[in-house]
């Protein structure tokens, strides 16, 4: 890990919406001076100024012959370079809650007998769209703190849930269909932005994160994987944080 | 009374007794051998070489764990992390320090057994391949089955030491889930009555198949959900006959016909007899001959991509002939099974070089022969397409697949 300091140029990215620090990519939210903070960002520690920073890196896995995960095919396109797909890289702090302005519905397909995708991430007041475009009947059911639901689902039927309460990284849904038990999906609700899903080339990259010191946590839900580490946000600048894992961070 | 931990000391004690008093007459040595060869770390099969690269199948769903991840098939005796468990009246928790087993009804000396008094009676080992009658139904419902060796102790002779009456047909097997059972729903006839999970076996059958009453698999006590302390054996049927926790064995002069015996786990066949199709009803017991190809491999050769097929293939005890595998609409070919490991009621092992496939999307497909003659249906088949039910789902399973050019 390291921090990349601010560069002159840097200063301006509070009002060109598609700056990057590293590698050119476009922004995808708007920055603070677009998009007022809330009352509960007020008290975000080292936002009096109003800029934000970035956290961005690649996860990776290094796979161990003593010690396999029978499943990693699914989620290592590459095992030489062992990009981790589909890990959930997310913030932690009472500091950072903000509400969501922009509820969202996100789509969990019922496709071939798999959740997919089998692990999404989304706001308090967002909605999951369950889909079933699988010929076969399925269902979806989760029972717990987050959410309580159990219905069928025909061929091409559907079923929205609005998530009213937040678990953070550490308490998702987990849902599942009762017909198939190999069927499985987590359902991540935070109280903040901050978080992000790996892609299948590893990446991760948390935006407009106020300055500051944070718990950043990494959760793996399909391999059993956890991380976490102290992670410091400067403003106007990207944290560089590389996450190599192994079967050490297997809970 | 023993503390559970004791229990658990005890067992494994005796099942490495077992296993050196049993080896010599089971030939387990051989199977040893080959699983020191099965068991790589790497999830490869014995004679795949290192040039083989995995193809992905595109019609097999993402495998999760306690069911068998057919990709990754490399031990004979599947490890516990890929056993599958289906139960229907939840899991009891029994504690297997005060656990009895009552053997009652029409028996000449009923008898209460510990788990201390069932492991000191002779020990036997079965190796048999435990399979759901709804595994393949559907592709979402397609690992739940596993190879083992069970430990105990066989059920006749403990039959015949009770003294079983001349009236006695039926024996049935009680396990301690129990559950409130609606029968007739919604009819001036409804009535709920809380029954014990059931079912049964002929005398004639319990004699015959010598069902096991095991308290060991592979060597560890049986894990909760598979059954803890102790559970039925039957080799050759099908899972719903292997009875979980088991509680109480009772002998009886009528058939029992408790909901997994009469209404559920019955299959429902048309059959034909001349020109009409008649539906015919039976009890889930005896399993079926099926094949499965577990993975593909392909290494580049001259002319493009040579494939490889392995698999599995098992049945009721019926020695397996031959299996064949299909590409496309090309001809039934001839795999070769494995010379061991090779036990009468275990899965047996195949593979198959398929030679050079062209790039472009495949569906590779097996069917299991056995020395009776019965061949592994396709979906398409009467046997299998006149089934209305979903136990005995063992018809053919397709593999698609897709090569690069």
């Amino acid at each position: 890990m390291f921090t990349r300091p601010p560069g002159p140029w840097t200063r301006f990215a509070l009002v060109a919406l598609a700056v990057s620090l590293t590698g050119g990519a476009a922004y995808g939210q708007d920055t603070a001076a677009k998009k007022p903070m809330g009352k509960s960002e007020s008290a975000s520690p080292g936002s009096a100024a109003g800029e934000m920073g970035q956290i961005a890196g690649v996860v990776t896995y290094r796979a161990d012959a003593a010690r396999p995960w029978r499943y990693v095919r699914y989620y290592v396109q590459k095992p030489k370079t062992g990009e981790l797909a589909e890990a959930l890289v997310a913030l932690r702090g009472r500091s950072l809650k903000q509400e969501s302005e922009r509820p969202k519905t996100v789509v969990i397909d019922q496709k071939l007998f798999n959740f997919t995708p089998e692990i999404a991430a989304i706001r308090v007041g967002d909605s999951i769209k369950f889909t079933n475009s699988d010929q076969s009947p399925h269902n979806v059911q989760t029972s717990g703190e987050i959410a309580n639901f159990n219905v069928n689902m025909p061929a091409d039927g559907e079923h929205l849930v609005k998530f009213d309460r937040a678990g953070g990284i550490r308490l998702p849904a987990r849902v599942g269909c009762v017909f198939h038990s190999s069927m499985r999906a987590w359902i991540f609700v935070f109280d903040h932005p901050y978080y992000a899903i790996t892609a299948a080339d590893g990446k991760f990259r948390l935006e407009n994160v106020p300055p500051g010191e944070y718990d950043m946590e990494l959760t793996h839900p399909a391999g059993s994987l956890r991380w976490r580490q102290k992670v410091v946000v400067k403003a106007g600048t990207t944290t560089e944080v590389n996450i190599s894992l192994s079967p050490d961070q297997k809970e | 009374m023993r503390s559970t931990r004791a229990s658990a000391a005890d067992s494994s004690l005796e099942t490495t007794s077992v296993n050196r008093r049993t080896a010599l007459r089971a030939g387990i040595s051989t199977v040893a051998a080959g699983l020191a060869v099965l068991s790589h770390p790497e999830f490869v099969f014995p004679d795949e070489g290192a040039e083989e690269e995995p193809v992905p199948f595109l019609n097999v769903p993402r495998a999760a764990p306690n069911s068998l991840d057919w990709e990754t098939l490399t031990e004979w005796l599947t490890p516990q992390d890929q056993v599958f468990s289906v139960q229907h009246y939840g899991t009891p928790e029994v504690d297997a320090a005060k656990f009895q087993l009552e053997i009652e009804g029409l028996v000449e000396r009923s008898a209460k057994l510990s788990l201390a008094d069932l492991k000191a009676l002779p020990a036997q080992d079965v190796f048999m391949t435990l399979e759901c009658s709804g595994n393949g139904a559907s592709p979402g419902f397609s690992g739940a089955v596993y190879n083992s060796r069970w430990t105990g102790t066989p059920l006749w002779p403990l039959l015949t030491k009770c003294g079983v009456r001349p009236s006695t047909i039926e024996v049935v097997f009680f396990g301690h889930d129990r559950k409130s059972e609606t029968l007739r729903p919604g009819t001036p006839r409804e009535l709920t009555v809380d029954v014990p999970f059931g079912r049964s076996m002929s005398l004639a059958d319990v004699e015959r198949l010598q069902p096991l009453v095991a308290y060991a698999r592979n060597g560890e006590p049986l894990e909760g959900r598979n059954g803890a302390p102790v559970r039925l054996i039957v080799p050759g049927w099908y899972g719903i006959a292997n009875v979980k926790w088991l509680r109480r064995i009772e002998l009886r002069d009528r058939r029992y016909m408790g909901r997994y015996m009469g209404r559920d786990y019955v299959t429902v066949r048309g059959e034909r007899q001349g020109d009409e199709v008649v539906f015919v009803e039976s009890s889930v017991t005896r399993m079926n001959i099926k094949s499965v190809i577990a993975r593909v491999t392909s290494r580049s050769a001259k002319e493009g991509a040579a494939l490889k097929a392995y698999g599995a293939v098992w049945g009721d005890g019926t020695p397996i002939k031959t299996v064949e595998v299909k590409v496309d609409d090309g001809p039934w070919r001839p795999a070769k099974l494995d010379e061991k490991p090779v036990e009468k009621f275990s899965w047996r092992f195949f593979s198959i070089d398929l030679g050079v496939v062209p790039a472009g999307k495949h569906t590779l497909v097996s069917r299991g022969i056995d020395a009776s003659g019965r061949v592994q249906p396709a979906a398409s088949d009467d046997e299998i397409a006149l089934k209305k039910t979903y136990w005995e789902a063992y018809q053919q399973w397709p593999r698609e697949i897709e090569l690069k050019s």
